[in-house]
């Protein structure tokens, strides 16, 4: 009986220490150019369409409890006329060490062996705790459960859940697409290539400013853009080890705030 | 007080145990269809391959039901004496779809495609039972995740029991 | 426990769960239900998405799309990655033309007016009655002598929907098909015409540029073809060779700003005398490439950088650097936008871009200004044909019958034009939007038409990519409501037209009209011919690919004469309305990137998606600079009222260092009465626009008044996603300086 127990104990000990995964089959990573990116808002209108995220209306996102899986996040610095304005989409950025897997008190979040943080809908209670120790506010609750009025709700992509009241839900890198694009690798007998999958924001980009691969794969793009020296990533001092990777703005002012 | 308390608590749990009673083992798994279709005269004693009728279980996450024109290829021909036969004749005239009622319905968070189940082997008798000696279709599996995992273990499928695998 | 305590509970239990039982089995779902199909349609695999080729109908730039369809429902829409335009990417408004499609407040069927005008009383007809309804009338007004008395006001039409309107209003026997939207780009064109000779748009080829000099071009979200200009943009700043620099001029940032390596905030109205400096500046130093520098310095006498830095609020010396750098960066390009266009005089503005491109060596280069070929089915647009003709003839009762589709002139016209009332006057109006809005509400008949996802059409790309773009719309999904195209519509209706109404309008439907057009397209262009069996094979490949096109370029040559130049420009600033004492600030009116002008305002997606510049949803906001604010005491959030002679609206104050302390800047689109997304948010900015137009052009000028702003009575709240606009020492957008960043290039 003890011998049991132990064992639970270990599993679920197990999936509290970060890196807890051990060999990925891929390690899906998405690469930003903040050079090319200009602010447009089309990626944020991608995952709308492509992941089913409900419209709350003016007095929810009143309350902070917009959507948008995918945001713009836009900062102002100077005064008239020495104006400088930057943009920087911010997405779950699939840490490796992620602060969330270990905070959830169910094991609804956690790493799978795509390298992606993923979000189990039915295991979720509910408890705010992954929003809360995450880092880049990501996260988004389902406060209600979202009606779409007739007939908006044709549109619904069926190869996403429709999320009910009391969930947490977030980014998912377009698993559905993802799964899709194994699905039909399999079917023609190959690995997944280097393309293949584009999560809607990466799709829609009218700047390809986003970039998406499997960075396992050397001869991926991504594997390629990654040794560039503009890179950096969304608060690395953290130590979240983020798999999604920004090159940085070329600007003027150059001296950016270290 | 303390005892009205208890009353309550008791009242509710049990109420909630008799529902999920219900639901589990009373639900209803084999409804009457609009048409008293057999699967054992068409799979069973004529043998036509489940995929003659369930065309895109090959192909798609749906395995399809059969669309009325099949239905109409051989019966207007076959038994079209039948009193069932006429029912589909009837639809068919009318241009109107067979209403029939679901048996294997999976919630709308799991991602179930036929198609891969279909090309890695698995016979439809797996899941869906006898099917070539039922009258009316029955369920016999559960259908619940425990199920699903049984198999995906002891087949040992790759990422079988990653939750994304199943879950959408 | 007491034996008499445990019965007690043990007997609740035993009820409660028969209880729970017979719960269980009253409310048990019936088993949910599998349709068949009663015959299978060939192409659709159910659970599999089928992907129809299309073009985007959002603006006029005519990108081509995908759209996923399954189960015959559209789910989404891509950009088309095989189409010259939109090279698989699409923009916001593009994405959430689903939600057009789908939207909740679509007219359902036809309508038939009930009680009095605008009192949205209608009564549901059949097609049947409401097509006998408007033939009898039009039939009507033919026989009594005044076809020419009957207007068909529409948007801008493209391809064959616009031959087959021709070709009906001709058949009738009227001539008053009146084109209008607010942003069209009547200036352009003219401009492009009168400098130029073109009778298109040219490609302005971005990709390739090296130095781009932006006037007021929000290239990036409303200008032109955004897509197609994003996607130039991504490889001009990262693709082959070095980095391109982007000059923004313009009084308030907008998003192609925020990008900008410099931002020039020339004052309101002079961007054009700017131009002329740098272009001034160039000759002075020789170094133009093109272009007889003397008869040049003769011709620009007027804009000697000196005076022009007076008028302008730019330093001299950045003039002469611009020229230097504009000149001197091989190859460099200077386009002018809705920023520059929207002036009173804002043609001659677009003259005095071509000259600058002219003098620099850029027209007809990789990298510059690019010709487009011409558009097979379309005459040079008529100038005359404006919104104000429509409205004096309405006022004089010279209209008898209207038609309108797809535009909302009540909406996007100042008030001193009195649409409403003139249109008031005309007995017959018929409506075939798709949905409510301002001017549609004056109907007496609504015939739906189907949103561009459930019609036919074309498109001859404008602008091009420098070659020929021929783009297909073919329906992705059958009408969600009972709707009709509108080429339907006009074709059974010249049929119930007693009398001849032409040879042209004899096809059975829109798409066998799109299809016969095609024909002759293909017949007369050889290029199109080129490795297709026969027609059949080319349309089905046509149909496949999303339309038809080539890389053949155009070899028309460019250049602008002094002549032409003189003849268009002006050192004039635009006029403002209003005096300088009462009403000290200027009032900029911009595209909402989303909205547009306002045609996106009913598309939740449209209202949700936080404004890129200053991250407010769902409603409307002025943006003014912290210094000015703070000068007339007002706050962020606060409501303010916008005052103009030509009227009064509020808005809530949005503080933004990106704009001139002596302007307030608008964006339009919001301010509807109908819609359920639409309405309530915010007040319209048109209101306090007066009625300037171009008078050689007819477009109207949305940056012509002076304003004066001041704290009101607080309305409603702004919402706004942002947090802080500081990134506070977090390092979140690092950055590189550009000498930094080509050591990099080098090392790499």
């Amino acid at each position: 009986m003890a011998g049991i127990f132990d064992k639970v104990k270990d599993t679920l000990n197990s999936y509290r220490t970060p890196g807890y995964f051990k060999k990925l089959d891929h390690k899906w990573t998405m690469v930003v150019d903040l050079d090319m990116c200009n602010g447009c808002g089309a990626c944020v209108a991608g995952c709308y369409a492509e992941n089913n995220l409900p419209v709350v209306g003016k007095e929810d996102c009143g309350k902070s409890r917009a959507f948008s899986w995918l945001r713009i996040e836009r900062y102002v610095d100077g005064e008239y006329p020495d104006v400088k304005v930057k943009f920087i989409p911010v997405m779950c950025q699939h840490c490796m060490k992620a602060p969330c897997e270990i905070g959830c008190p169910v094991y609804a979040t956690y790493h799978n062996q795509d390298g992606l943080n993923v979000q189990v809908y039915n295991r979720c209670v509910g408890t705010f705790t992954c929003a809360t120790y995450c880092t880049y506010d990501v996260r988004r609750f389902n406060w209600f459960s979202y009606k779409w009025p007739k007939p908006l709700d044709q549109q619904l992509n069926p190869d996403v859940t429709v999320r009910e009241m009391g969930v947490m839900e977030k980014c998912t890198f377009c698993i559905q697409r993802i799964t899709a694009a194994k699905d039909k690798a399999k079917d023609e007998g190959r690995g997944v290539k280097d393309g293949e999958v584009l999560p809607a924001c990466c799709q829609s980009c009218p700047t390809n400013a986003l970039v998406f691969g499997d960075l396992q794969d050397p001869e991926s793009r991504v594997a390629k853009m990654v040794n560039n020296p503009r890179k950096y990533r969304l608060l690395e001092e953290l130590n979240t080890d983020p798999s999604v990777i920004y090159l940085k703005r070329v600007m003027n002012d150059g001296k950016s705030e270290e | 007080m303390k005892k009205l308390i208890v009353y309550a608590l008791t009242g509710v749990i049990s109420l909630a145990i008799g529902y999920w009673v219900q639901q589990q083992f009373f639900s209803d798994r084999a409804p009457v269809q609009p048409i008293n279709f057999s699967h054992k005269i068409h799979a069973g004693v004529n043998k036509i391959p489940c995929q003659y009728c369930h065309i895109y279980a090959e192909r798609s996450r749906v395995s399809g039901v059969p669309n009325v024109q099949r239905c109409m290829g051989c019966h207007k021909i076959i038994k079209t004496d039948s009193p069932e036969i006429q029912k589909v004749t009837a639809y068919w005239e009318k241009k109107e779809p067979i209403p029939w009622t679901k048996v294997h319905n999976l919630p709308d968070y799991v991602y179930f495609p036929h198609k891969r189940h279909v090309r890695a082997g698995v016979e439809c008798t797996n899941c869906h039972g006898d099917v070539p000696n039922m009258d009316r279709i029955t369920k016999v599996s559960s259908l619940q995740m425990g199920w699903c995992l049984t198999c995906h273990t002891q087949r040992n499928v790759k990422n079988g029991r990653d939750c994304w695998t199943c879950h959408k | 426990m007491k034996r008499r305590e445990f019965l007690r509970i043990l007997g609740i239990g035993g009820a409660g769960t028969g209880l729970g039982f017979v719960l269980g089995k009253v409310t048990q779902t019936p088993g949910a239900k599998l349709i068949p199909y009663l015959v299978p349609p060939e192409e659709i695999v159910p659970g599999v998405a089928n992907w129809y080729a299309s073009m985007c109908a959002e603006c006029n730039s005519g990108c081509g799309i995908i759209v996923r369809v399954m189960e015959g429902r559209a789910k989404k829409i891509e950009g088309n990655p095989g189409h010259p335009v939109s090279k698989g990417g699409l923009c916001v408004r593009g994405q959430a033309s689903v939600q057009r499609l789908y939207n909740p407040d679509r007219i359902k069927g036809p309508l038939k007016r009930r009680g009095q005008r605008g009192s949205g009383d209608y009564a549901e007809v059949t097609w049947d009655e409401a097509a006998a309804e408007l033939a009898k009338n039009l039939s009507d007004l033919r026989k009594s002598g005044e076809a020419g008395k009957f207007y068909l006001l529409t948007s801008q039409l493209h391809g064959h929907l616009n031959q087959l309107a021709a070709n009906f209003m001709s058949g009738y026997g009227s001539p008053n098909h009146i084109q209008y939207e607010l942003f069209q780009n009547r200036n352009l064109l003219y401009a492009n015409q009168a400098s130029m000779g073109l009778n298109t748009i040219p490609h302005y080829n971005i990709e390739h540029t090296k130095y781009l000099l932006s006037f007021g071009a929000d290239f990036g979200s409303t200008w032109l073809s955004p897509v197609n200009f994003s996607k130039g943009y991504g490889r001009m700043r990262q693709g082959e060779g070095a980095r391109g620099k982007l000059v923004q001029v313009e009084p308030r940032i907008s998003v192609t700003g925020a990008n900008a390596d410099e931002w020039v905030p020339a004052r309101p109205g002079t961007e054009a005398i700017l131009a002329l400096g740098i272009a001034y500046a160039m000759v002075e130093k020789g170094y133009n490439r093109a272009g007889d520098a003397s008869a040049w310095r003769a011709a620009l006498s007027a804009y000697r950088p000196k005076e022009v830095a007076a008028i302008t609020d730019v330093k001299e010396e950045r003039i002469f650097e611009i020229a230097k750098e504009f000149a001197q960066t091989r190859p460099s390009l200077a386009i002018g936008g809705e920023g520059l266009s929207s002036y009173e005089n804002g043609a001659s503005g677009l003259v005095a871009v071509n000259v600058l491109n002219h003098l620099a060596g850029n027209l007809g280069v990789k990298g510059g200004v690019l010709p487009n070929p011409d558009d097979p089915l379309r005459a040079a647009v008529d100038m005359n044909k404006r919104i104000t003709a429509l409205a004096s003839a309405a006022a004089s009762s010279k209209v008898k019958a209207l038609a309108i589709y797809n535009t909302n002139p009540v909406f996007t016209t100042p008030k001193a034009a009195k649409l409403e009332e003139s249109l008031k006057n005309i007995p017959f109006i018929v409506s075939f939007s798709s949905f409510m809005d301002e001017t549609t509400a004056l109907a007496d008949l609504i015939l739906p038409a189907n949103t561009p996802l459930e019609d036919w059409g074309d498109g001859f790309a404008e602008p091009a990519a420098g070659a020929p773009v021929y783009t297909i719309m073919q329906p992705a999904v059958s009408p969600v409501f009972d709707t009709k195209s509108l080429g339907d519509i006009l074709l059974s209706l010249a049929k119930s037209m007693p009398g001849n109404m032409g040879p042209k309008l004899q096809a059975q439907s829109f798409a066998e009209y799109v299809r016969n057009g095609w024909k002759e397209l293909y017949s007369k262009n050889r290029a199109m011919a080129s490795g297709t069996a026969d027609f059949d094979d080319f349309w089905d490949k046509t149909l496949q690919n999303g339309g038809w096109w080539s890389q053949e370029p155009s070899r028309r040559g460019l250049s602008v004469s002094t002549g032409a130049a003189s003849a268009n420009i002006s050192n004039k600033p635009a006029k403002f309305d209003g005096d300088e004492k009462q009403f000290p600030l200027y009032l900029i009116t911009y595209a909402h990137p989303m909205r547009l002008d306002g045609r996106g305002a009913n598309l939740p997606w449209l209202q949700e998606i936080p404004d890129p510049m200053t991250s407010v949803v769902w409603g409307s906001w002025v943006e003014i600079n912290p210094k000015t604010a703070e000068s007339l005491g007002i706050k962020e959030g606060d409501t303010v009222s916008i005052e103009s002679p030509s009227g009064r609206i509020s808005a809530h104050a949005y503080l933004f260092p990106g704009i001139r302390p002596d302007t307030v800047a608008l964006p339009l689109g919001q301010g509807q009465v109908y819609g359920r997304y639409a309405k309530d948010r915010g007040e319209n900015p048109i209101g306090v626009l007066p009625l300037v137009e171009n008078p050689k052009t007819g477009a109207l000028a949305l940056n012509s008044t002076r304003v004066k702003v001041s704290v009101a009575s607080p309305t409603g709240r702004m919402v706004k996603m942002e947090g802080s606009t500081k990134e506070l020492g977090r390092g979140i957008v690092k950055t590189v300086s550009p000498e930094e960043f080509s050591k990099m290039k080098k090392e790499a």
